[in-house]
């Protein structure tokens, strides 16, 4: 499978010369301290847009990424830290528009479809953390879990469902064996609002003689935004294999308005319950935090983290600090 | 010269034939030519020329198009999101201030720009995401191409103060004759 998407991809980038001035590179670099004793560093490239004159659109990235420490889940947003150069999202796309109505299609390798799962939406608008159910470590799901397979999304503006059928092929620690998997997903927007329900069947990450059966979970999530002022929230349920189950989930509160200036005010409050006997885990933790652009492309991103309950190697308070650098060329 | 001055002379000259022509011409900086330069021309009088009632500021593959948008008072600009991700467009300077909320794919919003001036969108998503809306008060006016040609359509034959703007550039004001055979040569230096 692997070799069939970079097939795929290959035929993709020999289109390439006759839109090159359309394609976008880009290229960013992080760089953060935490208080938890860890110091991390990252760069990814990026390269996306049209393919040739038609209306698909293709996005390769590659990530490298290191830590000092792979204690804290500090800076672990969106990527994997272990040294390693690594392909990550690598696929082809189509949105077709007819009146009313939305057909896409989506082939490739892609992050898993499930809730709030953008990048860019839920890693970088100030937090230096994923949230604790995005974290393979915590028995729920990781920020790293890659789809290759094929996503169809069909409706409105309005309403949308997305289905998708893949195997995994994830990156970083925690990785799924190959399988089968199915995600499905339905959007409702209106006005301020946007409400979406997730739905995945796939293998479990942990491995061992005590894993048995299929990872499942469910999920709901909520934006609402108003005046400057956006307010979302994601809660997931299910289990990571048989015989446990895991639940949990975040409220947000994003601030940007006029007299704030470059600054975005940000504040999550989080918990993931994970029941397994004598092992069970209840992670509790709160974060403020802020981004500020800055000079050119920029970015500095704080933290302050109080977890009074959370998961090992983590202090009950820690600060973390970020600069992101983006180039586009 | 002042712009008032500037008013005083078009007044003055205004107009000086019925027959329309294009108005060609080039912009460069520092001797290369550029795209995105944002060329019009005062006309005192010419607003009852209907402004074009639409333009679009699309959003796809996470970057704005056109990076420059110039359009007449009175205009409405809609912002469709094309991509698979939501986006957040705001404005927070200059001349017209909006903030669009998030909106998914397929989604349209759209902002009445009804006053002159300039100002600059932003996605609060996807800082990397930024663009000028231009804003005239006149029917003549034309954005450089990749070539940094313009073509300006349309312009009654006689004598008008023109601006010039680009990003990052001083705006630069002076007269141009407008004839048939005229040629307009935007030089930053």
């Amino acid at each position: 499978m692997r070799t069939a998407v970079a097939a795929l991809l290959a035929c993709a980038i020999a289109e390439l010369p006759a839109s090159a001035q359309s394609l976008i590179t880009e290229v960013t670099f992080s760089a953060g301290r935490s208080t938890e004793d860890v110091n991390a560093g990252s760069t990814q490239i990026r390269l996306f847009g049209p393919v040739a004159k038609s209306d698909w659109r293709v996005y390769l990235e590659g990530t490298w990424g290191d830590t000092s420490s792979a204690a804290s889940d500090a800076f672990g947003a969106a990527y994997p830290y272990d040294g390693r150069v690594r392909p990550m999202e690598l696929y082809l796309e189509r949105t077709a528009h007819r009146g009313g109505a939305i057909l896409g299609v989506r082939a490739g390798r892609y992050r898993l479809p499930f809730g709030i799962s953008a990048r860019s939406d839920h890693a970088y608008t100030g937090f230096t953390r994923a949230p604790l159910v995005r974290y393979g470590t915590n028995w729920a799901l990781s920020n790293t879990f890659l789809e290759t397979g094929v996503e169809i999304l069909a409706g409105s503006p309005a309403v949308q469902v997305a289905a998708s059928v893949g195997i995994p092929q994830d990156e970083g620690a925690y990785r799924r064996p190959r399988g089968l998997d199915t995600v499905v997903r339905a959007q409702v927007f209106s006005g301020p609002l946007i409400v979406g329900a997730s739905h995945v069947r796939t293998q479990p990450s942990e491995v061992g003689k005590f894993v048995h059966g299929r990872m499942t979970f469910s999920g709901v999530d909520a934006r609402w935004m108003a005046a400057g002022v956006q307010l979302r929230g994601e809660w997931i349920f299910g289990r990571p294999f048989d015989g446990v189950w895991t639940r949990g989930g975040y409220l947000d509160g994003i601030v940007h308005v006029e007299r704030m200036g470059p600054v975005t005010g940000v504040l999550r409050f989080e918990r993931l319950d994970y029941f397994a006997g004598e092992h069970s885990d209840f992670y509790r933790r709160v974060t403020i935090g802020a981004r500020i652009r800055t000079w050119r492309a920029f970015d500095v991103q704080l933290s302050l983290i109080r977890q009074p309950r959370g998961p090992e190697g983590s202090r009950p308070t820690a600060f973390d600090a970020g600069l992101t650098y983006t180039a586009r060329f | 010269m002042t712009r008032l001055g500037l008013l005083g002379v078009a007044l003055c000259v205004w107009p000086a034939g019925p027959v329309p022509t294009d108005l060609i011409g080039t912009a460069s900086a520092s001797g290369k030519t550029i795209a995105d330069a944002v060329i019009w021309l005062d006309a005192p009088g010419s607003g009852r020329v209907a402004p074009r009632t639409e333009a679009v500021l699309d959003q796809r593959d996470l970057q704005f198009f056109p990076h420059v948008l110039a359009v007449q008072v009175g205009t409405a600009v809609k912002f469709p999101n094309h991509d698979r991700v939501f986006h957040n467009v705001f404005s927070f300077h200059d001349r017209k201030k909006f903030d669009l909320g998030l909106y998914p794919v397929g989604v349209v919003r759209q902002v009445p720009f009804d006053r002159a001036g300039l100002s600059r969108v932003f996605c609060n998503i996807h800082p990397q995401m930024a663009a000028y809306v231009i804003v005239v008060d006149t029917p003549y006016f034309a954005v450089s191409d990749s070539a940094g040609n313009f073509r300006i359509k349309g312009v009654p034959i006689g004598t008008y103060p023109y601006h010039a703007w680009r990003p990052g550039g001083s705006i630069l004001n002076a007269m141009v004759e407008v004839h048939p055979a005229a040629r307009l040569d935007v030089r930053w230096p």
